[in-house]
């Protein structure tokens, strides 16, 4: 049983999530400067999550677009569940096979530390939603 | 001398940067690097040597950095920029490549698991370094183990017998204890202040059952060896790396043993890729040496370029060195790109690149006749540095070995 029951509820929680790392000047303006769109390819549940470099700001979107990623990453729910709750390295994610990624490494690489406003919110989420931690 | 670039979506910057690079390369890598080619291995890393004047001179401009995100104060180029930067230093000095290379190393694996303390400490601290202050490493060979560190996913990778005497990391309380030697032939060995080093944790995995530390190279119970007396590359320092009980803080160990084997996988995916770059540079400075002779050289009473046999062999340097630095640019663009790395591909490149710059220098030596042969040449050295390529970063009969299993188990 993944830890997201269906789309729809994965895109409500982590769409939360992502909406609040946006909300982190200091992050949507280095992620804005990077002028790349990121691109989740995810799996059960199916669903796509697009972090977008945007007109002035950078922009969230959750499900097909017409955007091109710079960055796509491929991975499961269950892993991007575990990814924010800092149970899984991107980079040994990466290594084994768990996540794959096409995109410039280095971007993805330097962008690690920028996400510890999300690591530090989504437990709290989690219990909000009543998903394991 | 530049180069025609095939590329033709390179920009003003892209080229003013490799320029730069190049005038560096020209004008104090490659002669430093032939003065120093002439002295023992304990005079080239000698107080008052010219390496360190030169050492920190590359510092200065970011040469150790190139690799790492701009994120943290590196380099923050593309793999396309990698790629030419990389060039153009090789050409100039293949000693000082390798050096600048794995200086980063520490900082570069800690970059992909970055914890803050890994970023305050390891990190940042080298991107700010504009004096050579911190050198890294990359121990990973020891007396016993050498090409064979280098066998992710193969078979005997996960053979206990195998590391039974490799270097030990063991848990004890909240320090990893070192024990074991890495090898002569680990590159800044004897003047690096930090190594990267790869380790094993649980022998009964085998090589698989490694970790990754960053150790400080000024703890107790770190000695070196003396500098190593080699053939090729004389001005990059090798040794060995002794560790008597060195006791690490665990924060230091950025991999374990439940992923070692993969991270080693991306290690050994890089830094041949990288490799590729490099000795496209060597091919390069081998086949110019060659040509700038014969445009001079008289014999049977004209230039040696108005021979026909010279022109086809000169044509055939040319063809080698334009197809490593398609082949390996390609590889590093699509591995920097793409994770996991396709590391066939990255193997095949530094095999194809070292292999052609070995035979570009070789037939620079003949072309030049007795002057190739002679100290007072530079071919003379380039073609020993290249023979090194052959061997260092796992000898090409290994690695093809290694790429061989991954091609037929796709």
């Amino acid at each position: 049983m993944p830890v997201f029951k269906d789309t729809d509820f994965m895109y409500e929680v982590l769409g939360k999530l992502f909406t609040k790392l946006l909300e982190n000047e200091t992050v949507a303006q280095k992620f804005y400067n990077e002028n790349i769109n990121v691109q989740f390819v995810i799996n059960d549940p199916d669903g796509e999550i697009w972090l977008l470099h945007g007109t002035d700001k950078p922009e969230l979107a959750l499900g097909d677009t017409d955007a091109t990623g710079d960055v796509i990453m491929w991975l499961a729910g269950d892993d991007c569940h575990n990814f924010w709750l800092q149970k899984l390295k991107l980079p040994v994610a990466l290594a084994k096979r768990k996540v794959k990624a096409k995109g410039p490494m280095a971007k993805i690489l330097g962008m690690l530390p920028l996400l510890k406003p999300a690591y530090e919110a989504y437990p709290a989420i989690c219990e909000e939603y009543g998903l394991p931690t | 001398m530049s180069y025609m670039d095939l590329n033709l979506g390179i920009t003003k910057v892209q080229k003013m940067n490799r320029d730069m690079v190049h005038t560096f390369a020209a004008e104090v890598l490659r002669p430093a690097s032939l003065e120093l080619d002439k002295l023992d291995p304990e005079d080239v890393i000698a107080r008052e040597s010219l390496f360190w004047d030169v050492f920190r001179k590359g510092y200065k401009i970011g040469m150790h950095k190139i690799l790492l995100p701009e994120i943290y104060g590196g380099g923050g180029f593309s793999p396309l920029e990698v790629h030419m930067l990389f060039e153009e230093i090789s050409w100039g000095s293949i000693d000082f490549m390798i050096a600048f290379g794995v200086a980063c190393f520490p900082a570069f694996i800690a970059s992909m698991v970055p914890t803050d303390f890994l970023i305050d400490n390891i990190i940042v601290p080298f991107c700010e370094d504009e004096e050579g202050k911190i050198i890294g490493c990359w121990a990973i060979t020891e007396p016993d183990h050498g090409s064979d560190t280098l066998g992710p996913f193969t078979e005997q990778f996960s053979d206990p017998e195998i590391a039974r005497t490799a270097c030990r990391a063991t848990l004890d309380g909240d320090d990893y204890v070192i024990n074991g030697t890495k090898a002569a032939w680990v590159s800044c060995g004897t003047i690096a202040t930090h190594a990267c080093a790869y380790l094993t944790i649980e022998p009964e995995m085998g090589m698989a059952g490694g970790g990754i530390c960053v150790i400080p190279l000024d703890l107790a119970g770190v000695s070196r060896g003396k500098p190593w007396n080699k053939l090729g590359q004389r001005a990059l320092n090798q040794g060995e790396i002794y560790f008597d009980n060195v006791r690490v803080p665990r924060d230091y160990m950025i991999i374990d043993e439940e992923s070692y084997e993969a991270i080693l996988d991306v290690t050994l995916s890089t830094a041949n890729a990288c490799m590729g770059a490099f000795f496209t540079g060597v091919a390069r400075a081998s086949y110019e040496e060659a040509l700038a002779y014969c445009k001079e050289r008289v014999q049977g009473g004209k230039k040696l370029i108005e021979h026909q046999l010279v022109r086809y062999k000169l044509f055939h340097m040319f063809k080698l060195v334009e197809a490593c630095r398609a082949f390996s640019r390609a590889v590093v663009e699509f591995n920097f790109n793409t994770n996991p790395p396709f590391t066939h591909y990255s193997i095949a490149s530094k095999v194809f690149c070292t292999q052609a710059a070995f035979e570009v220098a070789n037939e620079a030596v003949q072309l030049m006749g007795g002057f190739g042969l002679s100290k007072e040449s530079t071919i003379e050295k380039l073609f020993r540095d290249a023979r090194a390529g052959l061997i260092e970063d796992g000898s090409n009969d290994f690695l093809a070995l290694v790429a061989g299993e991954a091609i037929v188990n796709e």
